[in-house]
């Protein structure tokens, strides 16, 4: 993230939908399916990572995500977070679960690029062209949700009603901008 | 179109998914001492059967885990998902 050039650098407005792109924020994928590495996560970002398939826990600094049983994506609530803080908060997992064959522990920051669509409108922008069935996703506050968008993968996270945060893969990220941003001028 | 019930994510559509083939072939213990036909039996030859079959899914575009599922062929039903490494809940 030493020279972060945003592919998108947007951010537009459409009928009852708001859609940003919120970065630079840090990425981190962790996988482990040991014992010690719940309390391991819990010590240092204060907090556990969730067991139920298809949520999250998070704080005011960080969100982390359930993904598969035995793997997590945590990511930083707050964009421009100090270089710094984001560099410390990566060795420090490294060295506590990865070093010592806990888990693994990979920086995807630059790897996922971070939406946040905003609106009443936005469950009938993504339902245009995702299979996934919303209707209890959207009463759940932090629900989580790995699915296909305009035949893209993504990672939806329900931040709170009406506002969720969607990551794509940075290569995708353009194609999916675009497409979401036509999508919504139909609205 | 159908869906199906992902034993670790819920249910969710069939284009989330990919299908990996017959389940529950054991791999030989002495590959070293079977002759080429069987080795060629273990390796190609599928049963693709007109009915209830067991077939390992993996769901690609959400929690990557394989499973194994049972499903009819001749009409798509799917009477059971299940993890890997357990038992089949039908015979």
């Amino acid at each position: 993230m030493l020279n972060f050039n945003s592919p998108i650098q947007n951010e537009k407005k459409y009928n009852e939908i708001k859609i940003t792109e919120v970065e630079p924020t840090i990425k981190i994928n962790l996988r482990s399916n040991k014992r010690e590495f719940s309390t391991k996560i819990g010590k240092i970002l204060s907090i556990l990572p969730p067991t139920e398939a298809n949520t999250s826990s998070g704080n005011e600094n960080y969100s982390l995500l359930w993904l598969s049983p035995d793997e997590w994506l945590v990511y930083s609530k707050n964009k421009n977070q100090n270089f710094k803080d984001q560099i410390e908060l990566e060795k420090k997992l490294f060295n506590e679960i990865s070093k010592i064959n806990q888990g693994a522990v990979t920086n995807v920051s630059d790897h996922w690029v971070l939406f946040n669509l905003k609106g009443n409108k936005i469950y009938d922008l993504l339902t245009k062209s995702c299979p996934f069935d919303f209707n209890e996703f959207k009463k759940k506050k932090g629900s989580v949700s790995q699915t296909i968008v305009n035949h893209i993968d993504v990672i939806i996270h329900n931040n709170e009603n009406n506002d969720l945060n969607l990551f794509v893969r940075r290569s995708f990220s353009e194609d999916l901008w675009l497409w979401i941003n036509d999508s919504a001028s139909f609205l | 179109m159908f869906i199906i019930n992902c034993p670790y994510c819920g249910k969710r559509d069939q284009l989330e998914f990919s299908c990996g083939g017959e389940a529950h072939i054991e791999r030989p213990k002495q590959p070293t001492e079977l002759s080429d036909d069987q080795w060629a039996e273990y390796l190609f030859m599928r049963k693709n059967i007109k009915g209830v079959q067991f077939e390992r899914w993996n769901h690609t575009h959400g929690c990557r885990k394989w499973f194994n599922m049972v499903r009819d062929t001749s009409n798509d039903k799917i009477h059971a998902t299940y993890k890997m490494g357990e038992k089949p809940p039908i015979k």
